[in-house]
Parts: structure tokens; C-alpha cells; sequence
């Protein structure tokens, strides 16, 4: 038998925080992967629409709940391990939500040309820096078979 | 050179926290591109494969109501013994019982986007 993820003593259910970080690495693993020319076909597109839905509305969540928080005079917390602090993660959500939307045109073919795919390296890169997610895209040889 | 192992693979994951089930059958998805089964109990899961054709994988976790995962497996394994079932758990505790009763896998979660990619990887598509 195999087995995989955490050490039995980090073991633990998963949290909506859980969820909102692991699916935005897998949105920037679509994405770096489509500008490494990796095939799309209908439910890989379907599987972006759906993951760039769900990064974006949880983000949007993240940010009105964190102001609600700070009107309240209380630190906002989240689990996603970033450098910023407050402004900074304002900015890096709207980096994320920004992200999104990319990753939405991209499956609906609508993110042609040069400076849009350069426009999402720059936000990927952006986003990469803030979040500690240290990526391979050599991890990701398998995803050339469609 | 990647290799697919499985091809057209038929793939079901079965968790009642709707969360968990979407995230992971998004994964799955995006990795074969294909459309992935997804059930929130192992009853719904056992009656979809008494009447169609067996998933080449199945990922279930272990807590879920009707029947549970190792039940479900069970089941499974007595029809398709050659398909691969995989145990979902937060319970450290039932990595043990898992291995005990044949699971292919036992998953722990949290589970990330990397334990699934490995799943693809070693089960339908190898480099």
C-alpha cells in the first residue's frame, strides 16, 4: 500500500482555508502549464472554469470578511502564508481574482496574444512571489498527454 | 515520454464534505481530462457500480454514510479485484486497518494538488 500527504501527526480535515490554498495552486499550475503549450481538451477546460470560479468568489469572501474584521478592530487572519501585510494582501487578492478571470479566458480562448500571455507570466510571477509555493513545471510532464 | 497506462480511465471519488469531493474531482478532471464520477455517500457509489461498468479508480473516503469506505472497497475489490481503490482519511488511525484490508492507497488528508497529481501519475499516466 501506498500512502501519501501528511504525517500521521498532521493529519487533519480540511478546512475551507485548506481548499481556497490548495486550489489556487492548482489555478497557477493550469495556468503556468497552458503557457508551457500543454493540450487542453473539454474537461481540462471545464476543470479550469470551475477552479477559477471557486478562487475567485473564496477570495472575494477573503477580503470582504477581512474588512469586516478590521471595522471591528480585529486582526485579519488567513491561512495562505504570504509576506504582506494588510495593503499587500489586498493587492495580492486582487492579483488572485485577476488570476482568475486570466484563467477563465484562457479556457474560453479568449486570451490570445503576446501581451496577454505576457500580462499573465507577470501576475503569475507576482502572485508566486508572495505565496512560499515553490513549483517545477517538470512536475507537470504527465499533463502533456491529453 | 509520458505514457498512458489507463486510457479513457474511469475515475470515481466518493466524500460526503462537498468541498473536498469538488476539489478533488476538479484535480482529477484537469489531469485525464475526462468527466469524473463523484457520489456523496458509498450506497449511491456501490448502486452506480453494481448496474454500470466498474471505475478503473476509485477514491473514497473512509467516514462516509451508507456504506463506509472499507465496506465500499470491499464490495469493490469482490467485483473488479483488479481495479485500484483508494482510502481517504483525517484519522491516523485507520492507516493501519487500510493496509489491513487491501486499500491500494491510503490517502491522508489534508490532501494536496501534489498527492493527486502521484495518483495519476502512478495509476494512468507514467514518465
Amino acid at each position: 500500500m501506498i500512502k501519501l500527504g501528511p504525517a500521521s501527526v498532521e493529519m487533519r480535515a480540511m478546512s475551507e482555508d485548506d481548499i481556497f490554498s490548495s486550489r489556487l495552486k492548482l489555478l497557477i499550475i493550469m495556468a503556468k502549464a497552458y503557457l508551457r503549450d500543454c493540450p487542453l481538451g473539454n474537461y481540462r477546460k471545464k476543470a479550469i472554469i470551475e477552479n477559477a470560479n471557486h478562487v475567485f468568489y473564496h477570495s472575494l469572501h477573503l477580503v470582504s470578511e477581512s474588512s469586516a474584521l478590521k471595522d471591528n478592530g480585529f486582526e485579519p487572519q488567513a491561512d495562505i502564508v504570504s509576506k504582506g501585510k494588510t495593503s499587500e494582501e489586498h493587492l495580492f487578492h486582487q492579483r488572485v481574482q485577476l488570476l482568475a478571470v486570466m484563467a477563465k479566458a484562457l479556457a474560453e480562448d479568449r486570451l490570445r496574444g503576446h501581451f496577454r500571455k505576457k500580462a499573465l507570466t507577470d501576475n503569475l510571477n507576482k502572485i508566486c512571489e508572495t505565496l512560499i509555493f515553490k513549483f517545477q513545471i517538470r512536475d507537470v510532464n504527465f499533463l502533456k498527454v491529453a | 515520454m509520458s505514457q498512458v497506462n489507463i486510457p479513457n480511465v474511469k475515475i470515481a471519488v466518493v466524500d460526503d464534505d462537498l468541498l473536498v469531493r469538488d476539489f478533488v474531482v476538479t484535480v482529477l478532471m484537469y489531469c485525464v481530462n475526462r468527466d469524473v464520477l463523484s457520489f456523496d455517500s458509498g450506497l449511491a457509489a456501490w448502486r452506480y457500480i453494481e448496474d454500470n461498468e466498474s471505475p478503473d479508480i476509485i477514491i473514497t473516503e473512509i467516514d462516509v454514510p451508507g456504506l463506509n469506505g472499507f465496506e465500499l472497497m470491499a464490495k469493490f475489490k469482490e467485483k473488479s479485484p483488479d481495479k485500484k481503490c483508494l482510502l481517504m482519511s483525517a484519522n491516523p488511525d485507520n492507516e493501519q486497518p487500510a493496509r489491513n484490508s487491501g486499500a491500494d492507497v491510503f490517502l491522508a488528508k489534508p490532501v494536496s494538488v501534489n498527492d493527486l497529481f502521484r495518483v495519476v501519475q502512478t495509476f494512468v499516466v507514467r514518465d
